[in-house]
């Protein structure tokens, strides 16, 4: 329980700082869900399957403190936990890379089905691209940090 | 450590919670059923966060002002005198009409004619969103009346100094106010010479609502920079009020043309906020 409530404060404050750096970052077409991929990033992490109503809880939890639509957040918490999931092992075989890459799509996926939703009057392909080159490269960008400084951010098992 | 695959029963699982998630998210965009939770987490929110700050931000302001307090004063006391200045100025012009226009009676009557009968609340923003301002379709924002008010303020036209910014569309202890620039908003307008009317619906971009009509029902030709104003259809917003200028004419196809409306008024000009229900 105690683990819970400190996965949804450190939730909360995630939540907090992408929403205040969206604004600076909406400017340049970019959309990065840091709430979105830093939940991917503790699925993957994590040593246990992660159960599918803590994610569906988690996503609602999201979509409330994001002022989304109701069930937005679920949906895509529960996909990308059942991927990660399922596709846990073969993680093990993949590199650095191709990992990097995984999330980085799964984060453009996340935006496009998003603005799909809450932003369908003015659906932007350049948005949706240069985000998708932006969480690919902020991913990367992680990885080379957790592999030149030691167990700082460990992304690789 | 091996991580088993996700099992049978468990993939059923996801699939029906996946189900139940597009299921709540279909109820939420269509109907008002979850808006007192997100009104009321709004509330709490905002509440929290000014009573956190009141305890923690707040204290370290007023000990930094203690030290700048001359110096404000200062600042204060020449920021007054101008204004009290340019109020002289602008009451002597009133005071003096009758030297300054032929028709003595001319400013009184232009006065009355924007008689307000009914008496309109100061409200102070709460907040509002930026990023969903800048990017959404969905353009809200919370404000919080200054004096008490019994009756009703839904569908109560929101006003800041720039112009008209939008509507009262929920009633907690915060009102939550549908800006024009909402996709859902629809705001029922004119041009100058009254022979063009039309239901501007919100763009999801600040600053601009976005009018349709259909150039083989309504032969009429527009100029950019023509002035756009509210035609009192909607039964919310009275009638004359200036919105904005066309500023972008897009021929959509042989039915339908696109008239972009830049809005006079920006509800990030000012904290402060007038409502009056007409």
């Amino acid at each position: 329980m105690k683990n819970y409530i400190k996965i949804i404060f450190i939730i909360a404050i995630i939540n907090f700082i992408e929403l205040s750096i969206s604004n600076t970052l909406s400017r340049a077409y970019i959309i990065f869900p840091l709430t979105f991929l830093s939940y991917s990033y503790y699925v993957y992490k994590s040593h246990q399957n992660i159960n599918p109503i803590e994610a569906f809880l988690f996503g609602l939890f999201v979509d409330l403190i994001s002022n989304s639509y109701f069930g937005l957040n679920t949906i895509l918490f529960c996909l990308i936990t059942y991927l990660i999931n399922i596709y846990s092992n073969s993680f093990k075989l993949f590199s650095n890379l191709q990992i990097c890459i995984f999330f980085g799509l799964s984060a453009a996926s996340y935006v496009g089905f998003t603005q799909l939703i809450i932003n369908l009057y003015n659906f932007s392909y350049l948005t949706l691209f240069v985000s998708a080159v932006f969480n690919i490269f902020f991913s990367i960008l992680i990885a080379v940090i957790s592999m030149y400084s030691g167990n700082l951010i460990n992304i690789r098992k | 450590m091996t991580r088993i695959s996700p099992s049978p029963g468990q993939k059923i699982i996801y699939l029906l919670l996946i189900f139940l998630g597009s299921f709540i998210l279909y109820v939420d965009i269509n109907t008002n059923n979850f808006q007192k939770i997100k009104n009321g987490f709004n509330s709490f929110k905002i509440s929290s966060f000014f009573f956190i700050k009141s305890f923690s931000i707040n204290p370290i302001i007023d000990f930094k002002n203690h030290f700048q307090f001359k110096d404000k004063l200062i600042k204060e006391n020449k920021k007054l005198h101008t204004a009290l200045e340019k109020s002289y100025l602008e009451k002597y012009l009133i005071s003096q009409d009758s030297k300054f226009f032929k028709d003595p009676k001319f400013l009184e009557e232009k006065l009355d004619q924007n008689n307000l009968n009914k008496p309109f609340y100061i409200a102070q923003l709460k907040n509002l969103d930026p990023n969903i301002f800048n990017c959404c379709d969905k353009h809200r924002m919370h404000i919080q009346l200054l004096t008490a008010s019994n009756e009703s303020l839904i569908e109560g036209v929101v006003f800041n100094t720039s112009g008209v910014i939008g509507h009262i569309i929920h009633e907690t202890n915060y009102k939550e106010v549908m800006l024009l620039t909402d996709v859902s908003h629809s705001l029922p307008i004119k041009n100058i010479s009254e022979d063009f009317y039309c239901n501007a619906r919100g763009s999801g971009i600040s600053d601009y609502v976005i009018c349709n009509y259909n150039p083989l029902v309504l032969n009429k030709k527009m100029e950019i920079g023509q002035n756009f104003l509210t035609s009192g259809f909607g039964g919310i917003y009275p009638k004359d009020i200036k919105i904005g200028i066309l500023e972008d004419i897009k021929v959509i196809d042989s039915n339908n043309i696109e008239l972009n409306i830049k809005l006079s008024s920006n509800p990030l000009n000012s904290n402060l906020f007038g409502v009056i229900n007409f």
